[in-house]
């Protein structure tokens, strides 16, 4: 490296080949999100868990029965895999997991249900896993309504009622559930969109965190400061802009993976998400200055932007919603880039609401990526300083 | 005897460990931090009074009632009417709302003519629980309602919809081991098992990897790396059982115990299980460590592995449902056994009998990933291209330059001595007296 270049190119350039001259600038800006990115893609290409593992006890065994039986079995999301003979036995098949959920139908249901006696079947699901025990949920809850339901009108049409009044008199207010923007319920539209930035921010936290470091670890960081003639914030901005151009790279492919490939929707364009991505990027590059030049220690501002990255995830409030979460940690939602990143997802692509609505979240991810700006002189002072301790 | 060198190896390893800053923090803070976070995250379990408008078109009594014991259910919280959709999308627009409960004109005579009504419910799909707490909300109310007016329609009617009434079947719901069917319970097992392997992974690479950096720098250590491999990697795998003994149950019991989440497991079965799952994750670790050149570079190779993993074991999307390539992918990780095996043993009460396939793949890993270790410690640090060699070429040369020393002052303490002996023949000649 001749030591007579100067400017922001020449630093750039220095970036370019000290990102080549280590295998694991490659491995954690390129290969760790690709790797994600294909993971949760094809993870979840059925969007809705189909043909769940469950299991009936069909104490009663009579016709009633077995035709409930053979109604669940005809369901998408369900699938009996096994009878067992009493209600110790399915626990047990719970308990190993080898079912999540059972139909419980006791000795008598035929009996009782002509004699009005209304009995009971009862649906179980293993709570350990949220997922398929809701989903088994609906379909045995829709199942056993209908079932019921079935025997009634049967009753009713039967006596002469016509099959509006039926349903009208077994059923008089009805639900009808519009979803919006997502109507098949579809999973991996709801997880993919949000853990796919996730996994980029979080890397690019660490990345931008480790590569400033390193410079002030190897001894080199006056090398650095001087190409760029002094200029801290000239040095940081040069030396970050090859990792940018990177993750951009990044982006696009998982741009293009969701809203290209998967066909997810993506009500107002393409544009209004590719600034979205930008600027996580940006703001999380920004973020990862302002810890890196606030603690001057490698390791602990790098484990402060990992906590941030890992955090990022549960508390951008996709899975639970940060309106659930206590207090302080709905206050410190808003330090997280990935927070704003996800609610213009939804204003955007989910919803399509005008981008006006939210503009405030692309403001407030411009602030983010100025906040170096309060506290980068500290970095300067640190590279003149900085001795390594383990 | 091999049993004094692997409790050797063991005890040096504990004082590596126990003086290293970061590796303690890896080792100790972060398994504690992160579930108390993820716990505290959590800790109101299910979304309660999800902000809803109403767009009430009909205005009748009937509608009114609805919208009474909607806003009365623990999951709604009706904040607004809107004169019309337009202004309810608004809302929903400023993220106000999660949901609109619209009532449509018909709504009241449509029910006196006795036919089936409709509520249209719109829903904020950002969340899948929004969706689940107006659905559930919107139900509960009216089922309760049917009944209401099906017992009106009922008194003083014919017994033909009597017997229509009474013989349907009924159901009920039980959702297992995790009562109000809440994030907490479900997720924080998971957490707590992907925590312990992970931190250890990223405290033996830390370890590993400042090893690598003073032996590139120069500094030479006196490393128990050169016994043995056997008794060294049992020595420190035992070191690290010992740590991660603590780790695990503080992390394991106090923290379930300290959000009031299910606990039904029992001891036995915590033990035998934990066990192998701490054994596999610890030769899994070294395994990756040989890998690790320097300290640091553990954070930006293993952290992003937490996002996979976590899905990979099947607790969020069914184990059931992911794709082959995947599940055998994942066979690869402690993490995917020691998850469902914890989650079952601590959220269902399961015994080690109902875990079996979980803990024989957990002691298949164990034995695999020391075998492997053991492999890559034979050819990594005593082939020639290892830094482990220059190392024992400098110890070498050491021994035989301090050898060469020895000699040399021996001989020229001999020579001396020999001097000596001559001048104290020549005095005596000289002084025959």
């Amino acid at each position: 490296m001749s030591g007579t270049k100067q400017g922001f190119r020449a630093v750039a350039g220095r970036e370019i080949v000290r990102m080549q001259s280590r295998p694991l600038y490659g491995l954690s800006m390129i290969f760790a999100p690709l790797f994600c990115f294909v993971f949760f893609i094809t993870l979840m290409k059925e969007g809705l868990p189909e043909s769940l593992p469950a299991g009936v006890v069909d104490e009663d065994n009579t016709s009633v029965s077995r035709s409930i039986l053979r109604n669940l079995d005809s369901y998408q999301q369900t699938e009996i895999i096994r009878q067992y003979s009493n209600f110790a036995e399915a626990r047990e098949a719970l308990q190993n997991n080898e079912i999540y959920g059972f139909l419980y139908i006791p000795k008598g249901t035929q009996e009782k249900a002509s004699n009005q006696e209304q009995p009971k079947i009862s649906i179980y699901t293993n709570g350990a896993y949220i997922v398929p025990s809701s989903l088994l949920y609906r379909d045995m809850k829709t199942m056993a309504t209908m079932a019921s339901a079935a025997v009634g009108r049967e009753v009713l049409l039967a006596k002469g009622a016509g099959m509006d009044q039926a349903m009208g008199f077994l059923q008089p207010i009805k639900m009808d559930m519009r979803p919006l923007g997502n109507p098949w319920l579809n999973y991996s539209v709801y997880l993919s969109n949000t853990i796919l930035p996730a996994v980029l921010s979080l890397m690019i936290l660490m990345v931008t965190c480790f590569s400033i470091h390193t410079e002030l670890k190897d001894g080199t960081a006056m090398e650095w400061l001087s190409m760029s003639g002094g200029n801290i914030l000239k040095a940081v901005s040069a030396k970050l802009f090859p990792q940018t151009m990177v993750f951009s790279l990044m982006a696009v492919i998982y741009l293009v993976l969701l809203y290209g490939l998967m066909g997810f929707p993506l009500q107002n364009g393409f544009w209004p998400m590719f600034a979205a991505a930008e600027l996580l990027i940006l703001a999380s590059q920004g973020f990862a200055v302002f810890i890196t030049s606030a603690i001057p220690s490698l390791r602990w501002s790098l484990s402060l932007c990992t906590l941030w990255g890992v955090l990022s995830i549960p508390i951008c409030g996709f899975s639970f919603p940060v309106m659930g979460m206590p207090a302080p940690l709905q206050a410190l939602s808003y330090m997280f880039p990935l927070r704003y990143y996800f609610l213009i997802y939804v204003d955007q692509a989910l919803n399509g609401v005008p981008l006006v609505y939210s503009a405030w979240y692309y403001v407030a991810m411009v602030v983010i990526t100025i906040l170096p700006l309060v506290d980068i002189s500290l970095l300067r002072k640190t590279a003149h300083e900085y001795t390594y301790l383990p | 005897m091999w049993v004094k060198n692997l409790l050797d190896v063991c005890g040096q390893e504990l004082k590596r460990t126990l003086s290293d800053e970061g590796v303690l923090v890896f080792f100790i803070i972060v398994p504690l931090l992160y579930p108390l976070l993820y716990a505290y995250l959590y800790s109101r379990e299910v979304v309660h009074e999800v902000p809803v408008v109403v767009v009430d078109e009909c205005r009748s009594a009937t509608s009114r009632e609805f919208l009474r014991k909607s806003d009365a259910t623990p999951d709604l919280k009706i904040i607004s009417y809107c004169p019309d959709m337009e202004e309810a999308r608004n809302l929903l627009r400023r993220h106000k709302a999660y949901g609109v409960i619209h009532i449509p004109a018909e709504f009241e005579r449509t029910l006196t003519e006795g036919r089936q009504a409709t509520v249209n419910l719109y829903c904020d799909m950002s969340g899948m629980l929004y969706y689940k707490a107006l659905l559930s909300g919107c139900t509960i109310v009216s089922l309760d309602m049917n009944r209401d007016i099906q017992m009106q329609r009922l008194s003083g009617l014919s017994d033909w919809e009597m017997e229509a009434m009474t013989m349907p079947i009924e159901n009920e719901y039980v959702t297992m081991f995790n009562p109000t069917n809440g994030f907490q319970a479900f997720l924080i097992p998971a957490v707590l098992i992907l925590v312990l392997q992970q931190t250890l992974v990223l405290g033996v690479a830390m370890l590993a990897g400042t090893e690598h950096e003073r032996r590139r720098s120069g500094a030479i250590i006196l490393g128990q790396e050169y016994g043995n491999p056997m008794v060294v990697l049992a020595g420190k795998g035992l070191a690290y059982l010992l740590v991660y003994g603590f780790t695990a149950t503080i992390v394991l019991c106090f923290v379930p115990w300290l959000f009031h989440m299910p606990q039904l497991w029992q001891l036995p079965t915590l033990v035998a299980f934990i066990v192998p799952f701490l054994l596999a994750s610890i030769f899994f670790a070294i395994c990756i460590s040989f890998f690790v050149r320097d300290r640091e570079s553990c954070f930006l190779l293993f952290v992003f592995m937490s996002v996979p993993l976590i899905f990979m074991s099947g607790i969020s999307w069914p184990t059931s449902n992911i794709p082959a390539f995947w599940k055998v992918f994942a066979q690869i990780f402690p993490s995917t056994h020691g998850v469902n095996g914890f989650a079952l043993i601590n959220t269902t009460g399961a015994l080690l009998q109902d875990v079996r396939n979980e803990s024989i793949a957990l002691w298949i890993q164990t034995g695999v990933y020391f075998m492997l270790s053991l492999f890559i410690y034979e050819r990594l640090y005593r082939s020639d291209k290892m830094p482990g060699a220059e190392f024992m070429m400098a110890m070498r040369a050491r021994v035989r330059k301090d050898l060469r020393v020895a000699v040399r002052e021996i001989k020229e303490a001999g020579e001396d001595l020999k001097k000596k002996t001559e001048k104290l023949h020549n005095r005596r000649k000289q002084d025959p007296s």
